[in-house]
């Protein structure tokens, strides 16, 4: 590792402070599970580590039935993952949570810092995007909410601008829905997801978020219309499961081939319409 | 720059002043020669470094040194009391749990964590709570049964 300068600021207000003073330079750190390799590996060498954990107000979860749930910045996979609302009422996301890593990854990683660092098989990100989760970045001048579909811009790219800190996600209600969060890994755990997904049918319709298929996690909305045409049936099963090859554009990689995650995009839909049916 | 930090190893209060570019495990095994706590991978996967900070099992490469201050640290070197091993580490011994021994701290810890937060785990959680601990000699069998026996004679304690 390169020679850097830690802070772990106080106050949120402290930190936009570093942020201004450092711009680019400034490496934002949380769980330090992804953000740590980094620095060793030598993929990114900034001038100063801002670490977050001390900043009051950021290690919180909350649900109500109105309001939905809201998780802080510092909140760990772990902590997420074992919460009984969490299980309760997004059993996909705390599933998800639960996939990430190994039980010592899962006690310092943090669905944020998987949220921000924008990888296209982030574990969480489909259960997010199928319950239209929404991002809270602070900066000195104010707030802002911004859709996860919205935040996701590229490979490890997000919309967040410089000086912008994501303090929470909201997750809204979602009364009556059912799931199904899926990952296609070369083993069990501690492995990185060749295919995610989560299938949702809420209230109001169904919801298809897959990562590792494109350059971000997506939702394939082609699919979600003809689903939400009406019942399902076999038949619309197998054309929901065509539409989906053509929506998503998987590359081959270490993990797979293009071949294999376009047949299993399929097999994964296909299998958790039936067990949603 | 070096940066002050205060904390507990084997509740041994700390105080050192350290480099922000070193990770945990580096200040345990150089700085305090605390070196039970093993480096194999370095990333986070291989589960060598596992120590228990406030009670839950952490990877030691994956913290920046600065981190430390204020945490509650156990090392393998922590658990014997006046030459008396614990359950885990007896078990470990009493059934051969191990062959070259390089992974053995990191699934003590991991075991030893597990059984203070659910003393009679089943077989899958047992499974499941040494799934980030790599053994590359044993298959993992006997590592099962140690643990097992381990919590039936009273669990992470001694």
């Amino acid at each position: 590792m390169k020679a850097f300068e830690y802070f772990a600021p106080a106050s949120l207000e402290e930190a936009f402070d570093l942020l201004d003073r450092f711009g680019p330079e400034g490496k934002l750190f949380n769980g330090g599970t992804d953000v740590v390799i980094q620095l060793r590996d030598h993929l990114i060498a900034p001038k100063a580590v801002i670490d977050i954990k001390r900043i009051p107000g950021l290690k919180t979860l909350t649900y109500d039935p109105q309001g939905g749930l809201t998780i802080g910045a510092c909140m760990t996979m772990n902590e997420i993952g074992n919460d009984p609302q969490v299980i309760a009422h997004y059993p996909t996301l705390a599933k998800a949570a639960l996939s990430v890593g190994s039980k010592q990854v899962r006690n310092r990683a943090t669905c944020i810092g998987n949220i921000v660092n924008a990888s296209p098989l982030a574990d969480t990100s489909t259960p997010l995007l199928a319950h239209n989760a929404v991002v809270i970045a602070r900066s000195r001048e104010g707030e802002r909410s911004i859709p996860l579909e919205e935040f996701f811009v590229f490979v490890r790219k997000t919309s967040l601008k410089p000086g912008e800190i994501v303090t929470a996600i909201q997750v809204p209600p979602a009364p009556g829905s059912r799931g199904e969060f899926t990952k296609i890994s070369r083993r069990r755990e501690v492995d990185l997801s060749t295919i995610c997904a989560t299938i949702l049918k809420a209230e109001d319709g169904w919801r298809v978020a897959y990562g590792s298929v494109a350059p971000t996690p997506i939702r394939l909305k082609k699919t979600e219309a003809l689903l939400n045409e009406g019942p399902l049936t076999d038949a619309v099963i197998e054309e929901a499961v065509e539409l989906a090859r053509s929506e998503v554009s998987p590359i081959d990689d270490v993990r797979a081939t293009k071949a294999y995650r376009l047949e299993v995009v399929g097999v994964v839909l296909a299998r958790s319409l039936r067990a949603l049916m | 720059m070096k940066y002050r930090v205060n904390f507990f190893v084997n509740e041994e209060p700390v105080e050192l002043y350290v480099d922000a570019n070193k990770t945990m495990l580096r200040v345990l095994r150089e700085e305090l020669a605390l070196t039970g706590t093993k480096e194999g991978c370095g990333a986070g996967e291989c589960g060598a470094c596992t120590v228990i900070v406030d009670g839950k099992p952490i990877n030691a490469c994956l913290v920046l040194a600065p981190e430390l201050d204020g945490m509650h640290i156990t090392t393998v070197e922590g658990l014997a009391k006046d030459g008396q091993l614990t359950n885990v580490q007896q078990a470990f011994v009493d059934l051969a749990a191990l062959q070259c021994g390089f992974c053995t701290p990191g699934f003590i810890m991991s075991a030893t964590a597990l059984l203070q937060e659910n003393p009679s785990p089943s077989r899958d959680e047992i499974v499941d709570a040494i799934s980030g601990n790599l053994c590359r000699c044993t298959g993992y069998a006997r590592i099962i049964e140690a643990i097992e026996l381990a919590a039936r004679k009273g669990g992470g304690q001694t």
